[in-house]
């Protein structure tokens, strides 16, 4: 079983699934194979659900989660929350609102 | 006068030489530069500058097919990665080269240095046969050349059909951050129906084979979703309420910056496999010119040699004659 972090939430797939596509947004990727579990941290991409029961992930980044240091984390979002307050043009915010919303999703995969 | 006494001492007939020991002689015959007028001696000069110029050439080529096999190891790993990219996306789509679009557009992904062997040529060749296959009365394409050496070959003959030429593309180490800000860019400015993306494909190191890849733009794939061949996409659902053709349009973006980034890294794998093996059959060749001159020289060599010793015994016999 996979949990992908869809645009719409986190959903499951398990093998007899609907063929669907589904945009991925930041968030965390966990792979149930048996009893053990592998942990990813996507930062967005694409995932293709088939008919045959195989599905696809691409993923622009992946990270396996064990690789990401939190206090960078804390680091990084804090510095988009300071890029937000001081952004002028809206380019600037929006970059800085991907960044604040990229490193959120970080924290909450790190803890949750 | 002067010449009988100079016989009757034993002395060689050459005036400009002195009675100094035969290996001496020889020596200071081989290696001045001008020749005298009159002087029977043969000068090895031309050869050996010759043979030491080859060596060079061997050496140059030896160390550039080292350079190139190591620059090969680093990047075949990242090219056989990326080959997962691309594929869920045909897993999804399907592959339809032949599709019939009014708009092509031909990306022609070649390196920028040369001494490569004949990958260039053999990119540029099918560019140009792609071209001619998809022009007709309101059909047209239009090139976007990655790469000096496709630059050089296509600016001769469809100088105004090139929309973008991007260069020094090996700069920096090749990474997915810098092609899809270049996928971004060709899409950006580009009007196309179809991408065609032409590129060597990395077999081995011995064997490339020049590729397309096709990339359909998101309106013909939802035209051929209802008519065509991909009919079963209406089978996919699409989660989290965007309808199709909103997905579609960041598919297809996706897609090109995958397959982009696949071809680039596969074609500087050709690239540098196909210079390695261009060196080799080099160094080779001047292994082999080598010897032969080798041959030249101690010939050359050894003539100069007899000649003299016949000058020196037949002076000497007619002295006791």
């Amino acid at each position: 079983m996979v949990i992908i972090p869809a645009t719409s939430g986190q959903m499951g797939v398990l093998p007899g699934h609907m063929a669907s596509i589904a945009e991925l947004k930041p968030g965390l990727l966990s792979v149930h194979e048996g009893n053990s579990v592998s942990k990813y941290f996507v930062s967005s991409g694409f995932a293709f659900i088939h008919a045959n029961s195989v599905t696809d992930i691409i993923a622009v980044e992946a990270v396996p989660i064990d690789r990401i240091d939190p206090s960078l984390v804390q680091q990084g979002l804090a510095e988009f929350n300071q890029k937000l307050n001081t952004a002028s043009t809206d380019l600037e915010k929006a970059e800085a609102q991907i960044g604040i919303t990229l490193h959120t999703a970080l924290n909450l995969a790190l803890t949750g | 006068m002067a010449m009988a006494a100079l016989r009757r001492e034993g002395k060689r007939f050459v005036p400009l030489i002195s009675p100094t020991p035969i290996n001496a002689i020889r020596s200071s015959l081989l290696t001045e530069e001008h020749v005298p007028v009159g002087a029977r001696q043969i000068s090895t000069q031309v050869v050996r500058n010759r043979m030491r110029s080859v060596k060079n050439i061997q050496k140059i080529t030896k160390a550039m097919k080292m350079v190139a096999a190591s620059k090969l190891r680093a990047i075949q790993t990242k090219a056989e990665n990326s080959r997962g990219l691309w594929q869920p996306f045909t897993a999804l789509f399907g592959d339809a080269p032949s599709v019939d679009v009014k708009k092509n557009v031909i990306v022609t992904v070649c390196s920028d240095k040369g001494l490569c062997g004949g990958i260039n040529s053999t990119a540029v060749k099918i560019s140009k046969a792609i071209h001619k296959l998809n022009s007709g009365p309101d059909k047209e394409s239009k090139y976007v050349v990655l790469g000096e050496k496709a630059k050089a070959q296509l600016v001769r003959d469809s100088k105004k059909d090139i929309e973008i030429c991007i260069t020094e593309l090996q700069k920096n180490p090749l990474n997915y951050t810098q092609v899809s800000v270049l996928a971004d860019d060709i899409l950006k400015n580009v009007e196309y129906d179809a991408l065609r993306i032409v590129y060597n494909k990395f077999q081995s190191v011995v064997s490339f084979l020049p590729t397309m890849a096709t990339v359909l733009s998101p309106e013909l794939v939802e035209r051929e979703a209802e008519t065509g061949k991909l009919q079963d996409l209406g089978s996919y659902e699409v989660e989290g309420g965007d309808t199709q053709s909103e997905i579609l349009q960041n598919l297809t973006e996706f897609q090109f910056s995958c397959v982009m980034f696949n071809a680039i890294l596969e074609s500087a794998c050709s690239e540098q496999g196909a210079r390695m093996s261009a060196m080799d059959s080099s160094s080779r060749n001047a292994g082999e010119m080598l010897d032969r001159l080798s041959l030249t020289y101690n010939r050359t060599r050894q003539a100069s040699i007899t000649t003299e010793l016949i000058e020196i015994i037949s002076g000497a016999s007619a002295l006791q004659g």
